[in-house]
């Protein structure tokens, strides 16, 4: 039986008596030595694959049509830009630490290693922060921008929900803190990530900065794997430990997503009020669209009104937009079939 | 009259889609075999009047490496006088929202009668559920008596 407020022991390097197929996520038996093909969770092993295949590197975009650009930006534009990116960089630098830091606690080897692949994918994205800048603007205001986004009360308000729980479980490691941590985790990936993600996507829909988006695509969908990877942490936790899957804490989900919600909300209010072309009211909707996919890939039910994606542009890209080549194991056939529609006799719902 | 359902699933949401259209199958006391995709042969297909089959899409809207069995058991196969449907679920926060669905489409259209085709955002939603009694009602109505 799990003791939900019992702190979580740092766990041994190697357990050699015990086997290498974990008895749990927490508080489980592990020799500490991984074995792909003899994990608990085989799917995991296909979620790191994935994750892996969408490794890049920021080095790897040249930023010379973007530089050119700047100066074509308006000063509003140019402002926020900056602006978001340092809030963007300022919530992965909290991502990196703590995610090796759950690793401490986690007691089976296969999400250790997902745990390590996330963290480093997290400091790519921080890296591409910088890089953005130093191709834009001269250290001296770089480290202006730093300063402003860690004094900006609405940025510290944010980011507070975020810290609180993550102090919490550095300060005592317990399941019921890894819990909390694992749905602000949540927050700040699957939530708190996409007023920044609208107003890049905006600018490249105005054929504007494409390749600082390009990176933001990338971003996004690393982004979505974690979100999906956490999620299914999440499940199992819960799965494995019953003691924590109780009215409380699916009332604390609900209680914690809503918060982060309100305040993507007022974020949004603020940091986009000038941005014309990105109607607020729609954006309001989104984040509540994007909360209800949230609640749903932890397997809970919507919490705001059902409804259809009201931004679509809001999308990775595709890999003809990245001009990428595709880098596969095996080559994707090439098929000859002409696009049909509702319009050649069936229906399309 | 026989119907199958043939899909893959990964996190659930085209397993739980595939569920609830063989549930509304039963509606029209069709007798309906749901088959998972590594349980698929190809000269199964011969067996049923309907085939539906349910797939995610897999990163730039492509198919699952597992589904191309299946897409190929229908080009090689004689199928002319199969209706057929096709379902699946994906996210719009990719390029090509359920574009398995779409290159299932094409290819169905040539091969076989298609009737028609559902996409759904990720898990089922209340809304959805109308949408699949429908896709269900269209596969139906191919063998409606004409009087």
């Amino acid at each position: 039986m799990t003791q939900v407020d019992q702190s979580l022991s740092k766990i041994k390097l190697l357990n050699p008596t015990y086997p290498n197929k974990a008895t749990g996520i927490i508080n489980g038996e592990s020799s500490g030595l991984l074995n792909w093909n003899d994990i608990a969770y085989p799917q995991m092993y296909d979620l790191y694959q994935t994750l892996l295949a969408n490794f890049w590197k920021a080095q790897e975009i040249n930023m010379q049509d973007d530089i050119k650009q700047w100066d074509s930006l308006s000063e509003t534009e140019k402002d926020i830009f900056l602006r978001i990116n340092t809030q963007l960089a300022s919530l992965d630098s909290l991502q990196t630490p703590t995610m090796t830091h759950v690793m401490d606690y986690v007691t089976d080897s296969s999400f250790k290693a997902i745990f390590a692949v996330i963290s480093q994918q997290e400091a790519v994205h921080n890296e591409s922060y910088s890089y953005i800048l130093s191709s834009i603007v001269p250290l001296r205001e770089q480290n202006e921008r730093f300063d402003q986004a860690k004094e900006d009360p609405m940025v510290r308000k944010r980011n507070q929900l975020i810290l609180d729980s993550y102090e919490a479980f550095r300060e005592n490691p317990t399941p019921q803190r890894l819990f909390e941590l694992a749905i602000n985790s949540i927050n700040l990936e699957g939530i708190y990530f996409y007023a920044g993600f609208a107003f890049f996507y905006h600018l490249a829909r105005k054929q504007k900065m494409l390749k600082t988006s390009t990176m933001i695509s990338y971003i996004q969908r690393d982004e979505m794997q974690h979100a999906y990877f956490v999620s299914q942490f999440v499940r199992i936790l819960l799965t494995e430990n019953p003691e924590l899957n109780t009215k409380e804490n699916i009332q604390y989900v609900y209680q914690t997503v809503d918060k982060a919600v309100q305040l993507e909300k007022e974020w949004a209010d603020y940091i986009l009020k000038d941005i014309e072309g990105i109607d607020i009211g729609e954006f309001h909707s989104y984040v509540e669209y994007l909360a209800n996919k949230r609640f749903r890939q932890i397997g809970l039910d919507n919490f705001y009104p059902e409804r259809d994606n009201p931004m679509e542009w809001i999308h990775v890209f595709s890999d003809e937009m990245m001009n990428e080549t595709k880098s596969d194991f095996f080559e994707q056939k090439s098929r000859t079939y002409t696009k049909v529609s509702s319009s050649n006799g069936f229906d399309e719902l | 009259m026989k119907a199958a359902i043939i899909y893959s699933s990964v996190t659930g949401n085209t397993s739980t889609l595939a569920e609830i259209i063989c549930e509304n199958m039963s509606k029209y006391t069709i007798e309906t075999d749901l088959i998972p995709v590594d349980e698929f042969h190809p000269e199964q297909l011969h067996n049923y009047d309907i085939v539906t089959v349910g797939t995610y899409s897999w990163d730039n809207g492509e198919l699952p490496l597992e589904m191309e069995e299946v897409f190929e058991a229908f080009e090689d196969e004689e199928v002319k006088h199969i209706t057929t449907g096709i379902f699946g679920t994906g996210d719009s926060f990719y390029p090509y929202y359920c574009g398995a669905v779409d290159i299932f489409r094409d290819m169905l259209y040539v091969h076989t009668n298609l009737a028609v085709t559902l996409k759904v955002e990720l898990t089922p939603q209340e809304e959805d559920l109308h949408r699949c009694k429908k896709f269900c009602d269209r596969l139906a109505s191919e063998f409606a008596v004409v009087s």
